[in-house]
Order: C-alpha cells, then structure tokens, then sequence
C-alpha cells in the first residue's frame, strides 16, 4: 500500500531532520576543534585522498583500519594497480612516447585533412617581395598597376588572396576579389568532395540518420557493417562526438585527419580514467594538484602539445610524494615549461654586443632584430609568485630580474623535433647577481639557476605558500592559520619532504575537525569522477566525460594562465557550472554518456532511500530529503530518477 | 525584431506548465513592452594588454628607440591600406584595429591613454583581482556587481550576464549574477528539473543554494527565448571573424535584443601576455578583438545608444622592448569606451611621456588616469549611480574626462 511506502519515508525524512548536520562551508575558527565521529574521519578521508568514494570503500577501510589506509596511499607503490586502469590506458600510446617519437609519429608535415587539397599558395610566394609590397602598401594606382602586369590566370589567383584592406577603397577591384574567391573556394570544395566524401554521399539516408542520432552500439553496428574502404571514408568524414563510446575507430578517425588532436584527448581521457579507476587514488590526487600549481598550457604552441606528455609523466608524477625541491627542479629543467615561460629563448642583454652581431645605432641589426637578443623575465616572476614564495613572500622587480638572469641559458635542444634540456653557456649572463639578498658569484654558469632553486626550495615563504595550497585543497577554501603554520615547519624540517607533509596534514586535528567537513565544493573533475564512482559505471571512454568537465568551467590542459585554476568555491560556483552539473547528472544516471555505463540493476532490492544514502555516502540534508518526497513522481520514482535526483543535489556538489 | 511581449507571453505559457513561474516574470508580462534599458558591457584583456602597441604614439622619436624590433610603423600619408590608423597626429592605432576606424570616424570611440591602477603590482594575477574588485591593493567582490542599480520588481534575472562557464570577480557579489556558458546548452533538464529546483531553493548550503537557484530563474528565462525565433539568427552573421570573444558577443547580443533585461554584461578575451613574438601575436589578437566588438555593434544598431562598452587589461607592458620580440609586466595601458552615447573620436587622459624620467620606475608607461575615474563616468552615465563612493570605495575622482554625453558627469562640465 502506498501509504506505508510513504510513511516511511517521511520517518527517514524525519529521522534526517533530527541527525546532525554541520552546515556546509560555515566554519567558524571553533569549528576546526570540533572532533568528527569515527565514521566521518573515514568518509573525510574518502572525501578529501580519492576522487570519491565507491561503493563499499568505507567498509574497506573500517576493515583495514583508517590509519593503515592512509599508510597505504601516501606509499602508491605498495597498492596493486587496478588491471582495469592498465587496459584502459594500453591503447593511449602518446602516454608513453618520448617527445621526439610524438613529433615523429603525431606531427606529420602533411597531415590526410591537408593532403587533399593543394598546398595553398601564399600571396608572397606568388608576387614575390617587390609586387607583393606594392600591391600591400601602395596607392590606388600602384596597387592596380600591380596587379595589371601579372597574366589572367596568376592574376585571378592573386585577386582572390587580396586582404580586405587592399580593396575597400576601390569597389570594382573587391567584387573581382570576392568573384574570384567564391570561385576557388567552389573548386576546393569539390575537390574536396571527390578525395573526402560528405557522409551524405557515401551512406544511405537510413545510415546518415543513424550518424547523427543514433546510439553509440547503432553507429558500432554501422560501422562494423562496412567493407574496409567505405569505412575509412566514412570515419574520415564522421565528426568526432559522433565517435564517442568507440575510442578505437575515433583514433583511427583522427589519425587520418588531425593526429595532433590525439595526444590532446589522450592525456584527458588518461585523467579521467586514472581519477575514476586507479587504486592509487592520492596520487592521482596529487599529480592533478602538482600539475596545476605547475601549470603548463597545451595551446602555448606546438611544442607545449608534444612535450606534456613526458612533462606529466617524467616531471611531475614522479616526486608528488616526494621531496619539493627535486620536483620543483624537474620542473624547471624540464623542455615544456622552459618553453611555456618563454625561458628557452631568454639570454643575456649583451650576448649579441659583440662582432658583426653588435647593434646598429639604432637597435639590432636586421638578422637578428627577429631573433631572441636579450633578457625575458616571464619565468624568473612566476617562479617567484607562483611556483615558490607567492606573490607577497617578499621579493622586488630587482628579483625578478636576477632570477631571470641567474636562469639565462637554460633551454631546450632541438625544440622542434627531439626537445631535451640544454644548457647553452654562450646564452647566459654570467655576470654576479643579488638574489632575496644572496651572492650569485660572476662565473657560475648553470649553477646559477641550481643555486636559486636551493635558496627558493628551502625558503620559508615557500614553505608557508605551499602549505596554504595544500591545506586549501585538502581542508578548506581559507585553512586555519595555525594547520597553515604546522604544516610550514613540517616542510622546513624535513627539507620539503611531500610525504611528511601530507601526513601531518592527514592527522591533523583540522583535517579532522568538523570546520573542513563538508567544507569543500568540488571541482568538475572532481565532481565528474566522484558521480562515476559513486555509481560504480563501467567506462570504456572518457571522451564525452572530459567534455563534462570543461563545460563546468575546467578544461584539462587549457588553463592559458600560469596560475592553474584557483581551487576554491567560487571558482567553481556559477549558474553555468551549476546546470552543467545537473544536465551532466541527469545524462550519467539514464546511461547517456557515450562509453559510460551504468548498471542500477543490484539497486532493484533496495529502497531509495538506501540508494540515495549509497550514492551520496551519508545522509542527504533534509531539505534535499524533502524536496524528493514532495516531487511530482511521488512514490513512483524510479532507481534512475533517484541517482539523478542524489547526483543533482546541492549535497553531491560537496566533499 | 522579437518584441518583449512577445516571447513574454510565450514564456508565460511554457511556465505555467513547469508550475513555477517566478513573481517578476509574471509582473514583467503584464508591464509595458519594448523596455529597453541602458547596458553596461565591460571586457577584460587579461595577460596585460600592450597598450603602447595598441594605440601608437607615433610621433615621438623615442617610441621608436625603445622598440627598434616591434614597434608599430608610423602611417603614412597616402599609403596603403596595410598600415597602422592616423588618429590625431601623435596616436594612431594598430593596423589591426582597422574595424575600429569606422567607430572612430563616427565618433563612437573613445580612447583612453595612460590609465591603469595605481596599485604597483606587476603581478597578473593580483592586478586583475584588485582591477576586477575596482579597489587596487585590496580584494573583494566585483565593481560591476555593486555598480547595479537597485534591483526593481522587474528585474529580470539575466540583468547581470557574464560569458563563460565561471563567474568573474568583476561581476562577484550581493546582486544575483549569472554565468552563461552557451545559451544553447543553458535549458533546464527534464523531468527531475522540479525537485532539483527545490533542493537548491531550500538548501541551507548558501553558496552552493545561490548559484543553483539564479541558475534555474535565469534558465526559465532563456527557456521562453529558446521557444521564440532567434534574434538574428543561428548562424554567425556579422560575427564570424572575432574569435571566442564574437561568439561570447553575439550570445550578449541576442539576450539585448530580446529585451531580456540584461543591464551589465561580461566578457573576456585572453592571450596578451607577449613576452615574445609580439608582433605576430598582437596582430592576431588585436584583429580578432576588433572585428568582435565592431560586429557587435553593427549587430546593435540604434541600440548602441543605450549601450556602453568598456575595455580594460590589468596592467601594460614595458615600454622598452625585451630580449625576445615581447615585452615584460609594465604598467599603464589603454581602455577603449565605445557607443552612442560616447564623445568618440578623441584621445583623453594626460600624456606622460617616454623619456626615461617620465617612465614610471623607469621602465613602464606611467599611469596619469586611474581606471576608476572611467569606470565611475560610464556607471553614473549609464546607471545614473549618484553613490559611486558604493561602487568604488575610496575612490575620490578628479576632474570628469567628460566621455558621455550624457550622465552627472557630463552635466558637471
């Protein structure tokens, strides 16, 4: 009888309304002496070391015991890998490249999507420097006599290369322009059409349908149905979201049309599985948490692109645990944030002063005034306010221009094609520097950047700059002074070991307390990979799921900035992160992720209110309670509505 | 063009389905149509905006000495189109603002030289708190989320819009502020999307409760303009050469011309931060910059009249050239104020100089007009805030630019 089902669940909603229920994100100074209950420092540590809990995680921790757990995570290499990760991340090959491997097999001069179309001719290669200036910067008249002496057909394609700003002045000229522009553009894309066939040319109308709106095992079927040939056209012509859920045939897709993209998508999809499925969950954690304090961005140039791969995996993954010193040296020393910071070009003001390479009265002589001649300060600031003492640890412009001199010389060999650090002599400024007040002697060479690495690594203000973000990620937005503190001399007493540090902040009463309780908001991929866990989905693609994460306001690898992403609730928090959560929620329970699948069917014998409690891991507010009771479905809900419902939540949004 | 009441009374019908139809909407159908109101729209060039390479002051020698590699080429007489844009004799702007020169001409441009904060900071990341906070050396909420008006029974709940899936600080604050990724994807889910509205509307988790409950006011909103014809149409019109920060405009765009009550309006556009290979950089950049904020206000039209827009980037660059074609963190830059209402065609603020001693710590373009002396003219002019000790605390401004034609500001001159 409905009534009973619906007395029940007001008594659980009662019973909620009457349990404890700190209030999300209020932390008073008190707060953080406030004690957890045994089983809240278990789901804390859940909360805080993992992406989020699964199913069944705090039974095994109550078995091994909690402090054995964190014993474990803080040593990764003493917890088996989970055999699933490893499968998942095989075909990701650009993972395990080296970078001249990557520009060899990912970077191909002409790639398929280019082949099929003529190399474009530029305007300069077809006039030539003199006409070519003519025709840019001449008069009316110069600009037309220009043009007059090319023959028709040269001509033609030069009219229609013209930039706007050659013909708006004169009318006759830019409708011949736009004419002979329409006309070569009809050529290509036929041409186009003959190599690359639309889609609608090569299947059927039934089969395009099944392209656009089919579901990822009709496409499957499609695909599978074709003979080899037709295939590769086909694949060649799918757009990529429509090959979500087939990670293969997308790969082959982008193989043959912009391998670039791959190593992009590999290095999120690996992300995303690592976060989702890996048994080493804190140091999936951290290695998120490092790469962001070290951000580098993909889109710098292509060089960045190549060399994150090997920059994740030899630079920052390596010492997450380790001592601060010697990733923050692996860091500095490594090709894509020499690159990324403009380091590799950065020398001496007077390298060039000398010889035939000595200024003119006016500046650089012309070879070189395109050519790096001097001093760039970008990494030596951001070392300084981002990497080490923050931006108030103390230090002057006349820092920043030391550390960048100390560094002059530390770039990369063969950038283009096999990148490696270098230290190249002749680039550095080897004159004495003063460094937060320290000597560099004249004469050190390359370890004057050592040297500054050691003075920052050790440094107080880095100590407390790298406590403060430790203690925000894993505490709270604005952690209490004194964990900050503790945490500060823990790193200067053991010479910034990672490992001790993480474990005093572990035990630590605030970490405990009920002010860090709930007190985080989580970021996209936070919450993306806790959804997926929580429901223990079976993922076989994390393509769509990347995506997710960028429309809640966190695109993997595209932070432009060096400063990473600011890991705290108003980052995340807006309208858009907001309906991007829910609509992601909403997708995720009724199994509309292409490559995620949800299996809700061990969930038949249970009551929502015991998948609800599953999936969120505690008790729901009684607000949320209340809102689920009063829903229009009533007792109708279904297993699907109710994980929507858990996932939607303003609870689920929190850690 | 899509009147007010029009996708009003659609929106009406779509909402009573859902049960929820929120009191201000119901009041806003039944006021008079075609309100149209003043907006404010504000974009950020992070990553210090090189306003020396922006707005050329071609006519001093020493210009040219501290950029022999990247300085912009004076225009010449009777030249060719391919060359940077006479303004007044002493500034020209880069060629690759040509689509301003047509706002210029029509004296919808107004350029502002030397301004910035008077917070030392050479730091991106603090400069753009302490700008976006409009409070230099402090940070807090957004200048732009104090400078609203007092919210009125018709309000509407995308007064406040920001482009991009996160809030700026500029727009962080007591007044409801929205961000909007895509107006395409910004629809409620379905059948769930009740209950999930009630969770937020009664959680007592503030923060998290705020943002989900502007997010389902502002999604009923753009639900009834999804229901009528796209203003303009789906297709990127006038907007197809200008980048991310076109397509963020065009979004603003459709909501001003549904009358969707949009009162201030953010967006952003990043990549200035050219330690290197500026030339080629800037020109880019510069080329996509333009082309979105002139196709915007093509798109506008006779709008504009009630519309101001204003540029900002947290600080300048050196005016000496580096090592590597760029330029380091400097400090002043360049704010571009653009609409009907702007006294166009004139380059304000006070010159200070290139020579060594007027550069400000010998190296930077000095900063002779505090950016809050722009914003507080184009609040008051466009909001008619006579309180701007509320919007920027502090701040006493000097003597008014006189950059509207309207406003307290102008009526002080």
């Amino acid at each position: 009888m409905p009534d009973a089902k619906i007395t029940r669940w007001l008594l659980a909603a009662a019973a909620v309304l009457g349990a404890q229920g700190a209030t999300p994100g209020g932390n008073s100074p008190a707060s953080f002496e406030a004690k957890l209950t045994p089983d809240q420092k278990i789901e804390q540590a859940l909360n805080r070391m993992t992406f989020g809990a699964r199913p069944g995680d705090l039974d095994e921790v109550r078995k091994i015991g909690l402090e054995k757990w964190i014993e474990l995570q803080l040593h990764p290499e003493r917890i088996p890998e989970n055999k699933a990760l490893d499968g998942r991340l095989e075909p990701l090959e650009t993972l395990r490249l080296d970078s001249a491997e990557i520009y060899k097999q990912y970077f191909p001069r002409y790639p398929a999507a280019m082949l099929m179309m003529d190399r474009p001719m530029n305007l300069n290669e077809l006039l030539g420097a003199e006409l070519m200036r003519k025709v840019l910067n001449g008069t009316a008249e110069q600009r037309l006599a220009a043009l007059k002496s090319l023959d028709p057909d040269k001509r033609t394609l030069a009219v229609s290369m013209l930039p706007d700003t050659v013909v708006e002045d004169l009318p006759e000229l830019k409708k011949e322009r736009d004419a002979a522009r329409q006309k070569r553009n009809m050529d290509r894309v036929a041409e186009q059409r003959r190599l690359h066939p639309a889609l609608r040319d090569l299947l059927s109308d039934d089969q395009v349908a099944i392209v656009t709106r089919g579901t990822t095992e009709e496409r499957a079927a499609l695909l599978a149905s074709l003979d080899p040939d037709k295939r590769d056209k086909a694949l060649f012509a799918f757009p990529p979201n429509a090959l979500a859920g087939m990670p293969e045939w997308r790969r082959a897709s982008a193989m043959m049309r912009f391998p670039q993209e791959v190593v992009l998508d590999d290095l999120r999809e690996a992300k995303l599985f690592r976060a989702i499925l890996s048994n080493r969950q804190l140091q999936e954690v951290l290695a998120d948490f490092w790469f962001n304090h070290f951000n580098v961005y993909e889109g710098k140039g292509q060089p960045d692109r190549v060399m994150l791969a090997s920059y994740e995996r030899d630079a920052i993954r390596p010492h997450v645990l380790g001592k601060f010193k010697d990733l923050l040296l692996a860091v500095t020393r490594h090709p894509a944030m020499l690159y990324y910071l403009d380091n590799w070009e950065s020398m001496g003001s007077d390298i060039f002063d000398v010889g035939p390479f000595a200024p003119g009265q006016f500046g650089p002589v012309q070879a070189l005034s395109r050519m790096a001649h001097g001093l760039n300060e970008n990494f030596g600031r951001e070392l300084l306010e981002l990497h080490t003492l923050g931006v108030n640890g103390g230090y002057t412009q006349q820092d920043v221009i030391a550390v960048a001199r100390c560094f002059t010389g530390w770039t990369i060999r063969l950038p283009n094609q096999k990148p490696e650090f270098a230290y190249a002599s002749f680039m550095h400024d080897a004159d004495e520097k003063t460094v937060l007040g320290r000597k560099i002697a004249a004469g050190g060479g390359e370890s004057d950047g050592l040297q500054v690495i050691d003075i920052l690594a050790r440094h107080p203000s880095t100590a407390h700059f790298v406590a403060t973000k430790l203690a925000r990620r894993f505490v709270a937005d604005d952690p209490p002074p004194a964990l900050v503190d503790m945490l500060a001399r823990v790193f200067l007493k053991t010479d910034g070991d990672l490992r001790a540090v993480m474990e005093a902040l572990f035990t630590s009463r605030e970490f405990n307390s009920q002010g860090a309780w709930l007190a985080k908001v989580k970021s996209p991929l936070e919450m993306v990979a806790s959804a997926a866990r929580a429901v223990d989905a079976d993922v076989a693609d994390t393509y769509t799921l990347a995506q997710n994460v960028t429309e809640m306001g966190e695109p993997l690898y595209q932070k432009e900035s060096p400063n990473g992403f600011k890991d705290s609730a108003d980052t995340w928090l807006s309208t858009a992160s907001v309906t991007a959560r829910i609509r992601f929620a909403e997708a995720l329970a009724e199994g509309k992720i292409p490559g995620v699948k949800v299996d809700f069917s061990h969930y038949a014998a249970k009551d929502r209110v015991e998948i609800a409690r599953a999936i969120l891991g505690r008790e729901p507010a009684a607000s949320t309670w209340n809102a689920m009771i009063s829903g229009p479905a009533g007792d109708n809900m279904t297993a699907v509505e109710t994980a929507t419902l858990m996932l939607s939540s303003p609870d689920f949004q929190r850690r | 063009m899509l009147t007010r009441r029009i996708f009003l009374r659609g929106s009406a019908i779509a909402i009573a389905g859902a049960g929820m139809a929120p009191v201000w909407l119901a009041r806003a159908a039944a006021a008079p149509s075609n309100k149209r109101r003043k907006v404010l729209v504000t974009i950020f060039q992070r990553g210090a905006a090189d306003g020396l390479n922006m707005v050329v002051p071609f006519s001093e020698k020493r210009y040219y000495d501290l950029r022999p590699s990247i300085g912009i080429q004076a225009p010449r007489a009777g030249g060719g189109a391919n060359q940077a844009i006479d303004l007044d004799g002493h500034f020209a702007l880069h060629q690759s603002l040509q689509p301003f020169k047509e706002l210029w001409e029509n004296k919808m441009l107004a350029i502002v030289d030397a301004v910035g904060s008077p917070d030392p900071s050479r730091s991106h990341f603090d400069a753009q708190d302490y700008m976006e906070s409009g409070t230099p050396g402090s940070k807090g909420d957004g200048w732009l989320n104090r400078a609203l008006p007092p919210k009125q029974t018709d309000s509407s709940p995308l007064r406040a819009v920001s482009l991009g899936a996160t809030l700026p600080r500029t727009l962080r604050g007591d007044q409801s502020a929205i961000a909007v990724g895509n107006l395409e994807q910004f629809s409620t889910p379905s059948a769930t999307a009740s209950i999930v509205e009630k969770m937020y509307a009664t959680t007592a988790d503030a923060s998290v409760g705020t943002a989900g409950k502007d997010a389902f006011a502002a999604m009923r909103m753009l639900d009834s303009l999804h229901d009528s014809p796209t203003p303009g149409g789906r297709g990127p019109g006038v907007f197809g050469q200008g980048g991310d920060l076109a397509r963020a405009l065009q979004q603003v765009g459709r909501l001003i011309k549904a009358d969707a009550g949009v009162e201030a309006a953010f967006a952003e556009v990043g990549g200035w931060d050219h330690h290197q290979n500026e030339p080629n950089q800037m020109a880019n950049g510069l080329r996509q910059f333009s082309a979105a904020l002139a196709a915007f206000c093509k798109d506008m039209g006779d709008r504009m009249e009630d519309i101001v827009i204003v540029t900002m980037s947290e600080f300048g660059r050196t005016a000496r050239e580096n090592g590597n074609n760029g330029t380091d963190h400097g400090h002043g830059s360049v704010m571009f104020v653009i609409g009907g209402q702007v006294k166009g065609g004139k380059v304000y603020g006070e010159w200070p100089g290139l020579e060594e001693e007027q550069l400000y710590e010998k190296r930077d373009l000095a900063v002779t007009t505090d950016f809050r002396e722009v914003l507080s003219e184009v609040v008051a002019g466009q909001f008619g805030t006579t309180d701007l000790g509320r919007v920027f605390p502090g701040f006493k401004a000097g003597a008014p630019l006189g950059l509207l034609k309207t406003g307290p500001q102008a009526a002080l001159l």
